[in-house]
């Protein structure tokens, strides 16, 4: 458990930790923003949303480790700081919110052979989706700012 | 160079925003909150030049629809990180991490310029094989695009 405190006390951890975390932001959020663009029909038409999550699930659910393991560690280190913070608590309820509306959305939208809804469904789901992700990353930012 | 950094933080337009109670924190959210659109558009092209993603489609159709989405996540970035960068200009001059995000974003631009140039005019006749110096530039971007996260993450704690 040295890393915990490494995070916590050195010079360098918390930046270290925090850059791990975004660099799994970037690729959990970036795979996320891809297959709402493509069930809102905006992005990568020829593919199928089927085709499109199987080939980007390794790389979202990877990055999902990444943020939910750099998180975790950050948070340990010193967690009644973090069990006080408002923002927190969003962003760990966005958080629950977001990865059951994406696995009910992608298990819905992106099973295989599944007729193209109406375009209005499609584009509520993608900004819904959309939406609680990133309450979460702004949540995430806020706890820096907002008791 | 470094007087026009002391002079940039200085301006009443830099201290406005700095002392912004919430234009300083809404800026900063949006340069990281931007970083799936432009950084992660460019890291799933990468990842699809080596063979690691959307297997089989075209390099060319990926390229022109990622980039779409990464342009508007690039001017986000510009924009933002621009204020942001005069609201800590002569803190930042002397940073060696602010140096080293800016060298690694000029290595970035020379990469992206090189495969303009050399890989992108050819990519077409490729069917399916993307050669090995194209390759190269992908690993080159991903890692240099981790090196930019982590020193822009850092440099936000010395300030």
């Amino acid at each position: 458990m040295q890393i915990i405190v490494w995070i916590r006390d050195s010079q360098y951890g918390m930046p270290i930790a925090q850059s791990v975390h975004l660099v799994g932001l970037t690729l959990l959020l970036g795979t996320v923003l891809v297959l709402n663009l493509r069930l809102a029909n905006v992005a990568l038409k020829d593919s199928s949303l089927h085709w499109l999550a199987q080939q980007l699930r390794p790389w979202m659910l990877g990055g999902l480790a990444v943020v939910l393991l750099s998180g975790a560690l950050i948070f340990i280190g010193t967690p009644a700081k973090y069990l006080a913070s408002n923002p927190f608590r969003v962003k760990m309820a966005a958080l629950v919110l977001a990865m059951l509306f994406q696995y009910g959305a992608l298990r819905r939208f992106a099973a295989p052979g599944s007729a193209p809804g109406s375009r209005a469904v499609s584009l509520v789901v993608a900004a819904l989706s959309l939406t609680l992700w990133f309450t979460v990353g702004w949540a995430g930012r806020a706890i820096a700012f907002i008791p | 160079m470094a007087e026009w950094f002391q002079w940039l933080e200085q301006t009443p337009w830099s201290v406005a925003i700095a002392e912004s109670i919430w234009l300083f924190p809404i800026l900063e959210g949006s340069h990281i909150l931007a970083l799936p659109l432009s950084v992660g558009m460019i890291v799933i092209f990468d990842l699809h030049l080596l063979g690691l993603t959307l297997v089989g489609s075209r390099a060319r159709t990926v390229m022109t629809e990622m980039l779409r989405w990464s342009k508007i996540g690039f001017a986000v970035m510009f924009i933002t990180g621009g204020l942001l960068l005069m609201c800590h200009a002569g803190r930042a001059y002397g940073n060696p991490f602010f140096r080293f995000k800016m060298l690694f974003l000029l290595v970035l631009g020379i990469n992206a310029a090189v495969y303009q140039i050399v890989f992108f005019p050819k990519m077409p006749e490729w069917a399916g094989r993307v050669p090995a110096g194209a390759k190269f530039c992908a690993v080159l971007s991903l890692i240099v695009w981790i090196g930019v996260i982590v020193c822009g993450r850092t440099m936000a704690y010395q300030f």
